[in-house]
Formats: C-alpha cells, sequence, structure tokens
C-alpha cells in the first residue's frame, strides 16, 4: 500500500479529515477525494476496463463514501472502508451490465488521450509507436484475462498484485472471511496464469 | 483447519512459518514443480503490477467539480422531501375541513328540507304573523291576526271583537 504522506501523518490527518467530514465539511472530504482518487479510479478501471465506466463508478463511490461516512466508525482504515464501498459498487455495476469483457472495451477514447497533442509527429524514444502499439496489445490482452474472471474474483487478485493489501484488509474490503480471499486468489491466480503465461514468460 | 487452496496461497505469499511451513512442504509430492510454480506466480504478479499499476485519471478537477455538484444536488435532493411533505400533509387538513363544512351544510340543509316535506306540521297559513290584542280603547277584546296563505299568495288581515276597522288600519 503506498501513501502521499508519511503513514503516520497520513493516518492523523485521514482521521482529522474524516471527522471533518462527519461534521458536515465537503472540503475536507475533497481532501480525501483527492487523496483516494487516482488510486480508486485504478482500481475500478481494471475491473471494467472502461474509461469512463470507470469515472462514473468512481463518482457513485465517493458519493456513497459521502453520504454514509457518518456510520464510519474507525474500525478500519478509510482507505479499506472506501476499498469496500468501491469494489462494492463495482460489482454490483459488473453483475447488473454483465460485463464478459473483450478488447473492444478498450476504446478509442482512451487511445487518443495517450497522444500528447502538443508532442512532435515523431514522439520520444521511450513511445515509440510500434512500442505504444506492443503495450495496447499486452494490455489488451491483460484486460480480456481479466474479463474473464468474476467480479469477486477480479476484486481479489486486483487488490492483491496491485494494491498490495494483506489477507484481512481484502477480507474487509470484501466483506469475507480470509479463507475466501485466499481460496479466490488461488483460483484467480490459476486462470490468469493460463491465460497470460506466453506474456509474461516473454515480455 | 485450512483447505489446500488457502495453504498454497499462503505458501506462495510467504504467509506459512514454522511447523504450517515444513508440514505443508512436506505434503508436496513434486517439490521442485511446486516452486516452479511459486515462481511463475511470482512472475504473474510482477507482471500485472507492472502493467496494471496507477491507471492514471484525466480531468482531475473536472472530477472534483462534478462530485461536488451531485454532492450538493443530494443534499438539495434529501431536504427537498421534508420541504413537500408538508404540502402533501396540508390538503389532508383541508379535505377534512372541507369535509366537515359540507357535512354541517348538508346536516342544515336535510333539516329544513325535512321539515319542509313534512305536510302534517305545516298549517294551511304559512305564518302567523301577529295574534294580538288591538288597544284596549278600541275594543277590550279584539284581537288581531294576520296570516299569509301559500296556494293563493295573498296575506289576511282577520280581526275579532271590532265594531269597525280603525282609521289608522285602513291601507294607504
Amino acid at each position: 500500500m503506498h501513501t502521499e504522506a508519511t503513514p503516520a501523518q497520513a493516518d492523523v490527518s485521514e482521521l482529522d479529515l474524516v471527522k471533518q467530514c462527519q461534521a458536515g465539511d465537503s472540503e475536507a472530504f475533497d481532501q480525501l477525494v483527492g487523496r483516494y482518487r487516482t488510486r480508486v479510479f485504478g482500481m475500478i478501471y481494471n475491473m471494467v476496463h472502461n474509461e469512463q465506466d470507470a469515472w462514473d463508478l468512481a463518482q457513485d463511490s465517493f458519493l456513497k463514501a459521502w453520504k454514509s461516512i457518518g456510520r464510519f466508525r474507525g474500525q478500519s482504515s478509510f482507505y479499506t472502508w472506501i476499498y469496500r464501498i468501491v469494489t462494492n459498487v463495482t460489482i454490483d455495476w459488473l453483475r447488473k451490465k454483465h460485463v464478459k469483457g473483450s478488447g473492444a472495451e478498450f476504446d478509442d477514447a482512451i487511445q487518443l488521450k495517450d497522444i500528447d497533442p502538443a508532442s512532435r509527429t515523431v514522439p520520444k524514444a521511450e513511445a515509440l509507436p510500434h512500442q505504444r502499439m506492443e503495450r495496447r496489445e499486452i494490455r489488451a490482452r491483460i484486460d480480456d484475462a481479466i474479463a474473464q474472471l468474476s467480479p469477486e474474483h477480479r476484486a481479489v487478485i486486483l487488490m492483491k498484485e496491485t494494491e498490495d493489501m494483506q489477507y484481512h484488509e481484502i477480507a474487509e474490503a470484501l466483506d469475507c472471511s480470509i479463507g475466501t480471499v485466499m481460496s479466490r486468489l488461488f483460483y484467480a491466480r490459476k486462470k490468469l496464469q493460463n491465460l497470460l503465461r506466453d506474456l509474461y514468460e516473454n515480455v | 483447519m485450512k483447505t489446500f487452496e488457502e495453504k498454497w496461497t499462503a505458501w506462495l505469499d510467504g504467509e506459512l512459518t514454522g511447523d504450517e511451513l515444513a508440514e505443508f512442504e512436506a505434503s508436496l509430492p513434486d517439490k521442485p514443480a511446486a516452486e516452479a510454480e511459486k515462481r511463475d506466480a511470482h512472475k504473474l504478479g510482477a507482471f500485472l503490477k507492472e502493467q496494471l499499476q496507477d491507471r492514471a485519471m484525466g480531468n482531475e478537477e473536472f472530477f472534483h467539480h462534478q462530485l461536488r455538484e451531485r454532492m450538493a444536488a443530494d443534499a438539495c435532493a434529501t431536504n427537498a422531501p421534508e420541504q413537500t411533505t408538508r404540502p402533501a400533509l396540508w390538503p389532508i387538513g383541508r379535505l377534512v375541513w372541507a369535509g366537515a363544512v359540507s357535512l354541517a351544510i348538508f346536516c342544515v340543509c336535510t333539516f329544513f328540507v325535512i321539515r319542509e316535506k313534512s305536510p302534517s306540521d305545516q298549517s294551511e297559513y304559512l305564518t302567523q304573523v301577529l295574534n294580538a290584542r288591538v288597544d284596549p280603547a278600541l275594543g277590550p277584546n279584539a284581537t288581531i291576526s294576520m296570516f299569509e296563505s301559500k296556494e293563493e299568495k295573498v296575506t289576511v288581515l282577520w280581526t275579532e271583537g271590532l265594531q269597525s276597522l280603525p282609521s289608522e288600519y285602513a291601507t294607504k
């Protein structure tokens, strides 16, 4: 887990911010949003593979958090608490939409966004066109593989591998037992190993 | 009691220690293959972390702006039911009052209609306007009464005990 401030500073200020939010201070909530916005968005994006949907779901998640922040008792970290909301909102959405996922979800808007309008016709060395294309292909393969997992398995593998969350934090966020987390992790890894082995062995 | 899947995951993530670790590793039928799979899983983890981390969000300021607007709209929507509750309650009160007033009017009207429709209680004459003695100087036992006939629509002045009608009673 990575934070912008040191853990102690982050904990203290985060708790203060939460208390201010509970007193109705929307500015304090704005600061909390600023702190977790990128990670929340990234997590949702990795689950739904569409930037606009990820944006909307991030909005819904933060709005839900604002509405229910009065019920936050500080028994877990705010981070775990917000992740619980995020995963609930996203998993509900995935179930409703029955998104099976495919490379087609990786829409043009995202690709255009990657291009700097001020860049020269020949981009810098680290972003040559064929490299970009290769990255996009890899990304599409990963998205496709993740889309074949159930929403719960997606959430578990992403929290563990990209967010470095502990078993108990994942269990709290998903409101399930640690055993269930470990079991889901086992199957999610097996599936992704089968689907992506050629990629991570060669890249 | 942990299942094999749970133990395997814990072993991959380095969460097994002491006796539990030794016991699990001893139970593996092919330890080199298990170690290879462990390395493979670690590669997958590193690969996912590298490829998926920190998906940048565009228009961060607009994200905040939109969220603040939605929070404000939600606050208005939360207050709105309280405001709409009152108007919703007023018509009920008004309905009660209107009902009560209507009932009272109905009762009064019914009372008069029923009274009008009971012919036995009514005389041939609608109203006896006057039934009193006249000036004792004119006649000590004289009385005068006035009736109205409904059918003929005439008013009758009935006098008794008078020799003649006093001049001031004459029609002008």
